[in-house]
């Protein structure tokens, strides 16, 4: 359970690993409105990082030449969705997917996924404002 | 490249070794003197350490730099050579970072407040005893939030660790701190399921890897136990993990 929805942020990047960058940098700055600290904050770019390169790898076989961040800010947690990522994702075979999934469930305190209508899977994550 | 100087010779000798070198140029009085003053390369050397350059690199330009010293020194002049060598040697040093440290050079203002927000974020730290979020570090500089960010993010894009790197006390590298144990490689193998992918990476990489997904230890945590920013550890487990995709997406068959 999450608290009420304060404030929403999306943004669509290229699929295109010169767009790092970016993602970090909107992260950031959403990790800062929610009042993550910087562990938490570098915690979510990482996993972020995570899937968006995962999202570009031909193993991923990415459904659109576009990746959407959905952030959606609560009082006690940023809640993030990406769109349509490969569904290698939750392939056991695939040492990728295994890999990346491993990153998110240590370092986010929720991870969950969908398959996207539109093809591929929707991640969705959670990490919590811990205090103090 | 000659050792630190064993025997420290008295000033007297010194003298008179720089005026026969500048009579003769003997490479083998030029050997001598650049043991001797070996120390002083190290030392100038270890100053611009924890830069993102692996020392021993540093130690060598630093080198250079005395090789220079020593040539164009005059001893008939009343000045003492290590107020002669030493802003020959940093010029050297400064040189070398302004012309191959980086491939994306940040404005001159950018890069002291990257400084700035490391040193506050770690004061912050070691207070607090947790991470600051970014209005914290943004009310403890004095500046934005937006500026933090710009920081932070910026010194990210110019500044990729080595786990070379030295640490502020000097010679020891990251990887002699972290230290190598094969029971690391086994236990991420295990939890990730990864058999074969973890031989990509070092064992002192292993090792950070074990410390933050295994021991399950925050950043800021690692940074305390290992005597470095949290700024350096988010760039050296970043780094690692980047070698662990790769290794493991060369490796990955494509399958349709």
């Amino acid at each position: 359970m999450v608290e009420e929805l304060d404030e929403e942020v999306h943004i669509s990047v290229p699929t295109d690993e010169r767009m790092t960058s970016v993602v970090r940098l909107a992260t950031t700055a959403v990790a800062s409105r929610t009042g993550l600290n910087l562990d938490q904050a570098d915690d979510l770019n990482t996993a972020l990082d995570e899937l968006f390169r995962f999202s570009i790898t031909q193993e991923s076989k990415p459904a659109s030449s576009v990746f959407r961040i959905h952030y959606n800010i609560h009082a006690d947690c940023l809640e993030v969705v990406t769109e349509g990522i490969g569904v290698s994702f939750t392939d056991e075979a695939s040492k990728v997917g295994r890999y990346c999934r491993f990153i998110l469930e240590k370092m986010m305190d929720s991870v969950t996924d969908k398959p996207n209508p539109a093809g591929g899977l929707d991640v969705h994550i959670i990490k919590r404002i811990s205090q103090g | 490249m000659p050792k630190r100087s064993q025997k420290k010779l008295a000033r007297e000798e010194l003298l008179s070794l720089f005026q026969t070198y500048n009579e003769n140029k003997d490479p083998k009085v030029k050997e001598i003197l650049v043991g001797s003053y070996m120390n002083l390369v190290h030392s100038l050397a270890r100053r611009f350490a924890n830069r993102g350059e692996p020392l021993d690199d540093l130690v060598q330009v630093a080198s250079m730099g005395l090789l220079k010293a020593i040539d164009r020194f005059d001893s008939s002049r009343n000045v003492q050579f290590t107020t002669y060598a030493v802003p020959t040697i940093v010029g050297e040093l400064r040189r070398y970072f302004r012309d191959r440290s980086s491939t994306i050079r940040l404005p001159r203002g950018l890069r002291e407040r990257s400084h700035t927000l490391n040193m506050a974020i770690q004061n912050f730290s070691q207070e607090h005893g947790r991470s600051p979020n970014i209005a914290e570090i943004a009310a403890a500089v004095g500046i934005t939030e937006e500026e933090v960010i710009e920081g932070l993010e910026g010194a990210e894009a110019t500044n990729v660790a080595s786990l070379d790197t030295t640490t502020d006390d000097g010679d020891l590298s990251l990887l002699d701190i972290i230290g190598g144990e094969d029971k690391t490689m086994r236990l991420l193998d295990e939890r990730l399921s990864l058999a074969g992918a973890m031989s990509s990476l070092d064992s002192r990489e292993q090792n950070l890897l074990y410390l933050r997904f295994i021991e399950g230890l925050s950043q800021t945590e690692i940074a305390d136990r290992l005597d470095i920013s949290q700024m350096h550890v988010s760039r050296l487990l970043r780094r690692t993990l980047k070698l662990l995709r790769q290794d493991l997406t060369s490796k990955e068959p494509y399958r349709s």
